[in-house]
């Protein structure tokens, strides 16, 4: 069987990329900021604006990130997944043989005699016997159609098995838990192309019953706040990656980091959209994937092939290839050391352990103690030590104290470092900083 | 696994959906089978439909991800689910009312409560579940969290009730949007995309101000998620600036100087 290694090709990759932007900046571009971001024409920019209308169908663009979690729980990028472009005739003749199937089991012969009738006002030639076979193949393979007992010549059908086998009501069960998991679990795009076909087989299924209790509600059955909406992006990486990484090989890929360190301040260029010269490829050996909840982001981590340490920003990859492969043993080897340093990482600092100790406030009585709450749900392997009345300290053994750093701020005054000193007093300078800048309301 | 199948491709999608033609491929199946190993699919659904889906899924793989993949600052137990959805769904796509026992905010039982569940609202950042309910006593919006939720029980409504409750909460809830315009300090531009990342989840627009090489972040957000802007910005601290908003800024004023006065305290003992 042919194997794809570079599965994300270097247009999805940019397309992406152009996709990450404008659901970054709320669909606000400038098409020479934005062609020169992705390293293409303004021609070419032009030209992916509208094909991604096309596949969208939609007619103000920007309008599409805006954000509205209220309408739909269907993310907006999806329709990178969707955006492959066909052979017209495919697109033509697919349909037919689907549609076929759907009635009733069919040979390829009988297959090719109603594409035949079907296309027959078409100005292309019509399919021969081979082509049909081979749309056969694929579909077959993919699991959409599959072959009846018996023996030549093949009878085929539509494999709806899952969903036929149900009643409604089960089906609007099976819609609800798919709509849950594709949402807050990772990963999540088939969960999501999965919502969509059991929504189109809802709607058939309503189509077809006599009672009318249908109701267009149930189609959007929850509502999901404070999305991170691009996550969905990379995980069109993320099956090549893991697969090289069973496979253990090294792997070469463009890397342009998220956090470029040169300044800006000397520069008259909008820096979202400035691009490093030409980015180094980077060669490596994958060993494990990291989804970070925190910010809805993925990393990837491994060794050079010295066995260095390293990791990359999953958004930053583009054009991976498969390189050699690696010595099993090695990777085993590399593999231990990696999840070793990483034990400690909140998210996927390796660099020096410390152990960081804070004081939590309660609020006061007679309300619930929320922050305890959050505390114990968000804290990781971070446990509670002590306890009174009014407080609690909480304790975590974490590499560098970077990571959680955020966190800790993000409970305002609930939440008071105690050690190691040098936090906590980085904290109190960016606290008098922060009143400073607000005193003058 | 290939996620860019032509099967899933627009073109075809939209001639399907013509003849009402739906398929399904095996990564879908796959993906469903994974899920299904989790908890959360014995409550929410039957036996006997967890057995008819399981034969349909036989043939498909798990694919194998839990070695390679991490997740890191995730909730706790991962647990996504509660087992009161179903039941709630339920009553919802049926229209009624519901009895129900719960928690207050402060962890106390109260008495019964009668009301109508309106929406099942999942928060990404806490990782927990909201019902958006009317009470049809007093007449107003409740939010309660599913974990305070004890039982429920279905009540009747009359049929002509449930339209004007529901138009009556979508009201009630659509609360006046208010603005702010963040600031991104030049000096920490390089973390521009960290930085919008943490508010990927708002209606948002970007402005980039090149004489200054400054970042403007227009927030457009409900007056009830001014909290978790807060939160966002505490998160973010001092690379970010309210520059519009005097709510936020007042806030953000009383936090700094409460945190200090913490410290402060502390340092004196």
């Amino acid at each position: 069987m042919e194997v794809d290694y570079t599965m994300a090709k270097e247009s999805f990759d940019k397309e992406i990329q152009f996709l990450r932007l404008l659901a970054l900046t709320g669909g606000n571009y400038d098409r020479q900021q934005f062609a020169g971001r992705l390293g293409i024409s303004v021609h070419t920019f032009d030209k992916t604006i509208r094909r991604l209308k096309e596949v969208n169908g939609d007619a103000d663009f920007a309008d599409l990130f805006r954000y509205n979690y209220a309408d739909s729980a269907e993310p907006v990028l999806l329709f990178l997944y969707r955006a492959k472009s066909m052979k017209e005739s495919e697109s033509r003749r697919l349909p037919i043989i689907l549609t076929a199937l759907k009635q009733e089991s069919m040979t390829a012969a009988a297959l090719l005699d109603i594409c035949d009738e079907q296309l027959m006002d078409s100005h292309a030639a019509p399919p021969d016997e081979k082509t049909i076979r081979s749309d056969l193949r694929y579909l077959e393979e993919i699991g959409v159609i599959c072959r009846e007992p018996g023996g030549r010549p093949y009878r085929y059908r539509l494999n709806n098995d899952l969903t036929e086998c149900l009643t409604r009501e089960e089906l609007i069960e099976l819609y609800e838990f798919v709509d849950i998991m594709a949402n807050t679990q990772i990963p999540s795009v088939q969960g999501y192309l999965l919502r969509d076909n059991l929504k189109k087989a809802l709607k058939a299924a309503a189509s077809e019953s006599s009672d009318d209790s249908w109701q267009e509600e149930w189609l959007e059955p929850f509502s999901y706040r404070y999305h991170y909406d691009a996550r969905i992006l990379d995980e069109a990486h993320l099956y090549t990656l893991l697969r090289l990484i069973r496979e253990y090989r090294f792997i070469s890929f463009q890397y342009y980091s998220p956090s470029r360190k040169r300044s800006y301040t000397a520069q008259n260029t909008n820096p979202l959209f400035t691009q490093d010269s030409e980015p180094r490829r980077q060669h490596m050996l994958p060993l494990r994937v990291v989804y970070d909840h925190q910010y809805g982001r993925w990393y990837l981590l491994g060794t050079t092939p010295g066995g260095r340490i390293v990791k990359y920003r999953m958004d930053g990859i583009v054009d991976i290839t498969a390189e050699e492969e690696a010595d099993t043993l090695l990777c085993e080897q590399h593999t231990a050391k990696l999840d070793e340093h990483t034990r400690y990482s909140w998210l996927v600092d390796t660099g020096r352990t410390f152990t960081v100790r804070a004081r939590f406030f309660k609020p006061a009585p007679p309300q619930n103690d929320f922050i305890q709450e959050r505390v114990r749900m968000q804290g990781q392997w971070g446990e509670i030590i002590e306890e009174d009345s009014r407080s609690f300290i909480y304790e975590i053994k974490v590499n560098g104290y970077t990571e959680i750093r955020p966190w800790l701020r993000s409970f305002g005054s609930s939440c008071e470092v105690l050690e190691p000193a040098a936090l906590r007093n980085s904290l109190i300078e960016e606290w008098k900083e922060l009143m400073s800048d607000y005193e003058s309301i | 696994m290939n996620l860019f199948e032509k099967i899933f491709s627009y073109q075809l999608a939209s001639r399907l959906e013509e003849t009402a033609t739906y398929t399904l491929t095996s990564q879908e199946r796959a993906w469903l089978k994974m899920m299904l190993e989790q908890p959360a699919a014995l409550h929410a659904l039957d036996p006997q439909t967890l057995h008819k889906i399981g034969d349909c899924l036989l043939e498909e793989e798990i694919p194998q991800l839990q070695q390679a993949l991490i997740e890191k600052a995730g909730s706790a137990d991962g647990q996504t689910y509660s087992p009161l959805l179903r039941p709630l769904r339920l009553i919802m796509r049926r229209r009624q009312a519901m009895e129900i026992q719960r928690l207050n905010k402060h962890g106390q039982l109260i008495p019964t409560q009668y009301g109508v569940p309106w929406k099942l609202e999942f928060s990404m950042a806490r990782r927990e579940w909201y019902l958006l309910w009317y009470n049809l006593r007093t007449r107003a919006a409740m939010t309660t969290r599913l974990i305070h939720i004890q039982s429920v029980a279905e009540m009747g409504l009359p049929e002509d009730q449930y339209e004007p409750i529901c138009q009556r909460m979508q009201e009630i809830c659509s609360v006046e949007r208010q603005e702010a315009v963040i600031q991104l300090l030049p000096m920490y531009n390089m973390e521009l995309t960290r930085i919008l990342h943490a508010f990927s989840c708002f209606d948002k627009r970007v402005e980039f101000v090149a004489e200054e090489q400054t970042y403007y972040i227009h927030l457009n957000f409900a007056g009830n998620e001014s909290e978790y802007v807060l939160n966002r910005l505490r998160f973010l601290g001092k690379r970010v600036r309210v520059i519009q908003g005097d709510h936020l800024k007042r806030r953000m004023h009383e936090t700094a100087t409460r945190a200090l006065a913490r410290y402060k305290q502390n340092a004196d003992k």
